[in-house]
């Protein structure tokens, strides 16, 4: 399996990607950090803190954009100036793919695993569970990959593939309520109950965090099925486009 | 002993044919030199070779196997220069080496030791430790051939490696695609640039519109085409110059007086140099002396009737 020990260099390639990690882990360190000291000690109607809900949204958010850097990665070797040496190469380039997808999702889950750290050290964030966060963070880092490669193969030109994944991470911030708060609106609630990822992923870990772990479990099952359908849709995807 | 033998490939892209019905054998131990304009039609043969895309026609024999072009066993002895260069920005020359030795099967210390040829190879075992962002294009170039080099291939095939660097790092190159062939590598050298393929290349494949157009040693190619001569010969006082007796030479086809300068059309191989020197020494002081010979660019530009690089700047 030599198209996995690629895993490592992709790795490498990945860490050095400064811009990258500054979007992805500079950015929602500022943000937790301003937030965390304009909400102080606030509490809200549950008693939690406002803190705590905002820091874990805003860390579960950014995790929707973790998919970039597989889609990104995806495309240069296997679509764009590389292709023709990695297609020159004796290695089946769907399981080198599959290599970048699962470097991404592990990069991504390490940014997580970085961010959750932080907030639990410096402003004392309450995530419940480490364990039970670190699973949901892997659940939103393996759909966001994989729905980010189904837009790369869904449509030729790259650009609009990164349009929609960025329509992906925006739309279910933004029907979240993180923005603005949404309207009290029956097919937007059962859509955040039910589909939105970072809804369920939030429910999952306030659920486990306040002692409802069967409720916890049902949610990261909801997240799990999510995968599974987007996964089907990329086996679709993949097999048409993947050169 | 044939490598590869590639018969009657058709390859089309829509309407458009990319390469129509060409044969063309590579033997082991040469450096074959494709040469053709821009859009001839070279990098789709390449890519068809080496089962990059697929062919719509015709049978590609590797290694003695029909239709084997995407076996990895094969790919495995064949190695690939890009034109583009295709190394990894974010890893070093080191890394980016064990990376395509990694892929190519090499482990341990076997890959180890290649790495380091590899980079002793190209010159560039100093700048082991560095990303590729900090090369200059040529260091570049070098990188993306090492690149194919580490598991010892036995068919290379080069597509314009040297395009867009400098004088210094081209001939780095050359002299390595050189030294490859010493130790027994087979080179197919792409390029439109003829000086490298009269510099390099032990036999010479021309290629136009998808189709081959002629092929043979350097030699070989020139002598087909080289019906006339031209002799240069610029004189004192061009006016004491007895034309009629140049004129009457055997072979001679024409003689033209421009300035102090005479030139005479002569037939190919007819031996008028030494001739026609006597007689104009005769009357005249001789200042300079030129014999013209084709070159391959005329020979681009007498088999296809059109410049081999239009428009390209010239590489050295």
């Amino acid at each position: 399996m030599k198209e996995l020990a690629t895993i490592r260099f992709i790795g490498i390639r990945m860490s050095r990607d400064f811009i990258t990690m500054i979007l992805l882990l500079g950015v929602p360190i500022i943000l937790i950090t301003v937030f965390s000291i304009i909400l102080g000690e606030v509490e809200g109607l549950s008693g939690t803190p406002i803190r705590d809900e905002t820091v874990v949204l805003l860390v579960l958010g950014f995790q929707l954009f973790g998919g970039a850097i597989t889609m990104n990665y995806v495309h240069q070797d296997l679509f764009a100036e590389r292709k023709n040496r990695l297609l020159s190469l004796p290695m089946n380039t769907t399981l080198y793919g599959f290599s970048i997808m699962l470097a991404g999702i592990i990069y991504s889950i390490l940014l997580g695993i970085i961010l959750i750290t932080y907030t639990t050290m410096v402003f004392d964030v309450n995530w419940g569970n480490f364990i039970w966060a670190l699973l949901v963070i892997t659940l939103m880092s393996s759909l966001s990959s994989i729905v980010c490669l189904v837009f790369t193969f869904s449509v030729k030109n790259f650009k609009i593939a990164e349009r929609l994944s960025e329509v992906y991470g925006v739309g279910m911030i933004l029907l979240a309520g993180l923005f603005f708060p949404m309207p009290d609106n029956a097919l937007i609630n059962m859509f955040n109950d039910y589909v939105n990822p970072l809804m369920l992923a939030y429910s999952s870990i306030d659920q486990v965090r306040s002692g409802g772990l069967s409720d916890g479990w049902l949610y990261a099952a909801l997240l799990s099925v999510l995968i599974l359908i987007a996964f089907g849709l990329l086996l679709l995807t993949g097999r048409r486009r993947m050169p | 002993m044939t490598i590869a033998s590639i018969k009657g490939i058709v390859k089309r892209y829509k309407h458009q044919i990319a390469l129509d019905y060409v044969d063309l054998d590579i033997h082991e131990g040469e450096i074959l030199g494709l040469l053709g304009p821009n859009g001839a039609g070279k990098t789709t043969l390449i890519h068809c070779l080496m089962g990059i895309i697929p062919f719509d026609k015709g049978v590609i024999q590797l290694f003695g196997q029909e239709g084997a072009v995407f076996h990895h066993e094969n790919k495995k002895k064949m190695g690939l220069v890009t034109q583009e260069i295709t190394v990894f920005e974010e890893l070093t020359a080191k890394e980016n080496l064990e990376f395509f030795a990694g892929v190519y099967g090499l482990k341990g210390e076997e890959k180890k030791q290649r790495v380091k040829e590899a980079l002793e190879f190209v010159g560039l075992s100093s700048k082991a430790k560095q990303t590729p962002n900090k090369f200059s294009g040529g260091m570049k170039r070098r990188l993306n051939i090492a690149c194919a080099l580490t598991h010892r291939p036995k068919l290379l095939i080069m597509d314009e490696p040297t395009v867009g660097i400098d004088p210094q790092s081209r001939n780095h190159i050359l002299d390595a695609v050189r030294k490859l062939k010493e130790q027994g590598t087979t080179i197919l050298y792409t390029t439109h640039y003829m000086e490298e393929v009269q510099s390099i290349a032990t036999r010479v494949v021309i290629v136009d519109q998808g189709q081959v157009i002629s092929e043979g040693t350097v030699d070989e190619l020139i002598n087909n085409i080289q019906h006339e001569e031209k002799i240069l010969i610029d004189v004192n006082d061009a006016t004491m110059i007895p034309i009629d007796r140049l004129k009457s030479l055997e072979g001679v086809k024409q003689v033209q007086v421009n300035g102090s300068v005479i030139q005479i059309i002569s037939n190919a191989g007819a031996g008028n140099l030494d001739r026609a020197l006597s007689i104009v020494k005769e009357t005249s002081g001789v200042v300079g002396i030129q014999a013209e010979k084709p070159n391959l660019e005329d020979v681009f530009l007498t088999l296809t009737g059109k410049q081999l690089r239009d428009g390209e700047d010239d590489p050295s």
